[in-house]
């Protein structure tokens, strides 16, 4: 891997992270049972955590403005899962992210776990420690809601679309991490939700810096949020 | 829905100590759950034993004398 598209799997993990961050910390509220939102609410910190030892990384290998990457950077060039760029529409969602796209990036750090940039392996480690606590939360819920016949189609409709994301996200020489993922999920809950196959997507025009095909980006609202901009004045220098 | 009691302690000379108690659907969850809702000391071991899986030695109508919802 050359060096520019290392920074840029970084910054596209980074980027997944803090969308993930915000959708755990928006569902801090509305979650089925109470033990679930304080779950929330502790993997929204994790996910932000992880993104300060991304943008860290970033700084100090390629002079990467941690700042920039998140205040400033125009949305279109966000490198989040697509699954990210709108509101969750109920639980469903919810556990299709957690258990899907969280770890889609759990996974391509994983795959990093070993690299020579002794700041990558480290701060790595680190982080999949911590991972374990949202696979954890993910296949408890999907494995719940799968044996709910009330439940199991949402689950599984979503499910097949955050999953068509992530392999759009993982890009055209990662069929195998895609069908990885898709192998963990049948595993979860082998007779409980038949979650559909991936349509191959047509990766021609596959942008590998944003690993988006023909665009797409986090809605305009969520950024408001996520970036504090209404409260923007009473920001620390 | 089943109740887990959370047992934990911060150093290998201590002992096992509860800590309090979870609602959860399964045994994943509720170790989820045990690890983000007790989260406020930095625990060497953790673990949660189901509360209807204890055998009351003192209480035979099988009522813990534990704290918990």
């Amino acid at each position: 891997m050359s060096d520019h598209a290392l920074r840029d799997l970084l910054i596209a993990c980074a980027d997944t992270k803090l969308l993930l961050g915000y959708h755990y910390g928006e569902w801090t509220f509305g979650t089925p049972e109470l033990e679930a939102a304080v779950a929330s609410c502790s993997l929204s910190q994790a996910e932000m955590g992880h993104v300060r030892l991304l943008h860290a990384i970033l700084k100090k290998q390629w002079d990467c403005d941690p700042d920039a990457l998140v205040e400033t950077r125009d949305r279109a060039e966000f490198a989040n899962i697509a699954f990210l760029d709108r509101p969750l529409a109920d639980w469903a969602d919810f556990v299709a992210m957690n258990v899907v796209v969280d770890l889609a990036v759990t996974r391509v750090l994983h795959s990093l776990r070993e690299s020579t940039v002794q700041a990558i392996q480290v701060n790595v480690a680190k982080m999949l420690d911590e991972e374990r606590y949202h696979a954890h939360h993910g296949r408890g819920w999907f494995r719940t809601m799968a044996a709910d016949p009330a439940q199991r189609d949402r689950l599984s409709a979503a499910t097949a679309r955050a999953l068509a994301s992530a392999r759009v996200w993982f890009g055209p020489d990662h069929a195998d991490l895609a069908a990885a993922l898709k192998a963990d999920i049948d595993g979860i809950s082998p007779a409980g939700v038949a979650v559909r196959e991936l349509p191959a997507p047509d990766f021609a025009k596959w942008n590998p810096v944003t690993r988006r095909i023909g665009g797409g980006a986090p809605e305009e609202e969520i950024l408001y949020h996520l970036r504090g901009t209404r409260n923007a004045i009473f920001k620390l220098n | 829905m089943r109740v887990y009691e959370v047992f934990a302690r911060k150093a290998h000379d201590e002992e096992l100590r509860h800590v309090g108690s979870v609602n959860a659907g399964d045994d994943e969850l509720a170790r989820v759950y045990a690890w983000t809702v007790y989260d406020e000391e930095r625990w060497i071991e953790m673990c949660v034993v189901p509360r209807d899986a204890v055998i009351s030695v003192t209480h035979t109508d099988r009522r813990l004398p534990l704290a918990g919802n």
